[in-house]
């Protein structure tokens, strides 16, 4: 064939070649590209038999991809060896060309074309547009190469907002949270799907104990021993409020198979498993934060209720000066002093002490003031009301609730005062030659038995001059830095040396000496007092 | 590790339906693949129901979008419904919806 008829025939077949490179890039995958260059070659050659073939790599085997025959149907023998591009004709072989091409990423292609049709060998005009055709095939492999890489770039980089974006999500969403079973099955699932684990596992262990007390697996038939012993693993652990928390993953996942875990996934696990720290934290500070809601709100409640009781004025008692001070701590106890006019120029005074603290407390005392006003209106001896009282009071309250309560009817027109003593500290009688005496007739606290056991009066007269000082034990059980008391000696000592001030002053004098002694300790206890004195 | 991918396969009006339950990873993605291969040839609309399926990684993701183009190739859809809004928001960033759908039911696409 002349090289002029030779030029003209390829510069028609220019337009095939072009297409045929299109057809080729536009291929999505490598079987398709592979299929598409069977029928290119196919259509050149009109060969009868005509086989391509593909491996990943000089040491791999030969593959049929894409097309429908066996790679056993042929023999590949003389394909093995070839790393460079080589072409082979011969009409005596069973085969007239054989091709190895070597790809840009190492894989081969390799081509056996049968004989031609009409028997014919392969021309120069074939020769060459084996060869342009390889050239196509090769260049659109690169683009295809190309394309995929593009798509990898875009997948990875697709993946990694992904993961940015479930991070941040996941923040949101765990912080929404109360309930802890809610907040590990999502913080686990989460952290398998962005590391492309295979499972995930969360254990919880309590003090010292080698057994985990709660355990939740992703996906939930997940076997945890087969994540504990995996040799594909990372773990993230921390420690709250005596627990320790383990989360681990296994099996980095790929197309391929399982694989080691990289140091991003460690820092996404981390991430998420801090995230479940500061959430599980978050719920404990706020449950505190509510708790102390509740009690501020509790204790406001039981303040307005002792408030309310304690009188804003105490009567005025002829012939006598009463005084009285309550301080409430700041946790609200249950002390209480009242003077009841009873008429007839009959007194009632009461100070009382409920055992604890609080709206409970503050509740006790309001009973016990009731009761006080209901069961005086009856005149009862002082003795039988006091066993009502106690009735009363074990019946409408706990175990660990009593109150101790001092009574004092006094006879303002005679000075006479009839008392009973149920648990509470002594009463002071300062009389006006400097004689003290403590009041302690009377019997157990109110509510803290019920066996009908009888309480004890004590009667005695008011002179001109004579003081009752009525007091809880705020004051001397007053408490100083050094944790010491105030103390009932020192107590005493103060009202013998101040009991001629008046009710008031010598009131404000004590409360002063009390918290002057207490110093920068906290009151934790109420200080009520009440003192009555013979004009 | 752990088998607890299913999948549920029905050809309705020559439109193939692929109920899947459990974490769409490599198993799962790949059992809806080859599901998906044994049909290819045959239908043009494909519909994923997930409202099994809660949980899925970027490998499962991987074999969606192989579905995704083989199906865009051939003319035809590849829809999904009973999406978790967590799942959506994944398939958005990875840019399944460019060429899948998402479908509120079954019936909407099979009529």
């Amino acid at each position: 064939m002349k090289n002029n008829s030779l030029v003209e025939r390829l510069s028609l077949q220019s337009e095939s070649f072009q297409e045929g490179f299109e057809l080729l890039i536009k291929c999505s995958t490598l079987e398709e590209m592979i299929k598409n260059f069977y029928h290119l070659l196919r259509g050149n050659f009109l060969a009868t038999n005509l086989y391509i073939t593909y491996k990943k790599s000089f040491a791999s085997k030969w593959e049929s991809i894409g097309l429908k025959f066996e790679i056993k149907e042929i023999d590949l023998s003389f394909l093995d060896h070839e790393k460079q591009l080589t072409v082979k004709y011969s009409q005596k072989e069973k085969y007239d060309v054989v091709v190895v091409l070597p790809l840009s990423d190492d894989s081969y292609l390799g081509i056996i074309v049968g004989k031609k049709l009409d028997k014919s060998p392969f021309n120069d005009f074939d020769k060459i547009t084996l060869q342009i055709l390889l050239q196509v095939f090769s260049s659109a492999y690169n683009s295809f190469l190309n394309q995929r890489e593009v798509k990898r770039l875009i997948f990875d980089l697709n993946e990694k907002v992904l993961q940015l974006n479930s991070l941040i999500d996941t923040g949101i969403e765990l912080s929404r949270f109360d309930k802890q079973n809610v907040l590990f099955e999502l913080s686990l699932e989460r952290a398998v799907s962005i590391t492309n684990s295979s499972s995930g596992i969360i254990l919880i262990y309590g003090t010292d104990s080698k057994t985990p007390e709660k355990q939740l697996a992703f996906p939930s038939n997940t076997n945890p021993k087969k994540v504990l012993e995996n040799q594909f693993k990372i773990e993230s652990t921390f420690k709250f409020d005596d627990k320790n928390y383990h989360f681990l993953l296994a099996e980095k996942e790929t197309r391929k198979g399982a694989t080691s875990f990289t140091e991003l996934d460690v820092m996404l696990l981390e991430s998420i498993t801090r995230q479940v720290q500061a959430a599980i934290e978050n719920e404990y500070l706020i449950e505190q934060s509510l708790e102390k809601e509740r009690i501020e709100k509790e204790l406001s409640l039981a303040a307005t209720i002792q408030q309310r009781i304690i009188p804003k004025k105490l009567p005025e008692i002829e012939g006598f000066e009463l005084s009285g001070i309550n301080i409430p701590s700041r946790e609200v106890g249950g002390d209480y002093y009242d003077c009841i006019d009873m008429g007839d120029g009959k007194y009632a005074l009461i100070i009382a002490d409920v055992a604890g603290k609080g709206i409970s407390a503050a509740l006790l005392v309001s009973t016990l003031n009731a009761a006080i006003y209901s069961y005086l209106e009856f005149d009862l001896p002082l003795t039988e009301l006091i066993e009502k009282l106690n009735k009363l009071i074990f019946q409408s309250s706990p175990s660990d609730k009593y109150i101790t309560f001092f009574i004092a009817v006094l006879h303002s027109k005679s000075g006479e005062l009839n008392m009973v003593n149920a648990g509470h500290n002594p009463a002071l009688l300062l009389r006006e030659d400097g004689a003290l005496e403590q009041i302690d007739a009377g019997g157990i606290g109110l509510g803290m038995l019920d066996f009908g056991m009888p309480y004890t009066d004590q009667n005695i007269i008011l002179n001109r001059g004579d003081k009752l000082f009525l007091y809880t034990d705020g004051i001397p059980e007053a408490m100083n830095v050094n944790n010491e008391e105030y103390s009932d000696e020192r107590m005493i000592e103060f009202f013998k040396e101040h009991a001629s001030k008046s009710g008031e002053s010598f009131i404000n004098a004590m409360v002063k000496d009390t918290k002057s002694f207490v110093g920068e300790a906290v009151q934790s206890d109420d200080i009520t007092t009440l003192i009555l004195k013979k004009l | 590790m752990s088998e607890d991918f299913t999948i549920i396969s029905e050809l309705n009006n020559n439109i193939l339906v692929l109920k899947t339950n459990g974490y769409i990873n490599n198993t799962g993605g790949e059992k809806i693949a080859q599901e998906f291969s044994k049909h290819q040839d045959s239908v043009k609309k494909v519909v994923i129901d997930l409202e099994k399926s809660n949980v899925v990684n970027s490998i499962g993701i991987s074999y969606l979008l192989e579905i995704v183009e083989s199906l865009n190739e051939s003319g035809g859809k590849l829809f999904f419904t009973n999406l978790d809004p967590t799942i959506e928001k994944t398939f958005q960033i990875m840019g399944i919806f460019q060429f899948a759908e998402k479908t509120d039911s079954i019936d909407s696409v099979v009529g």
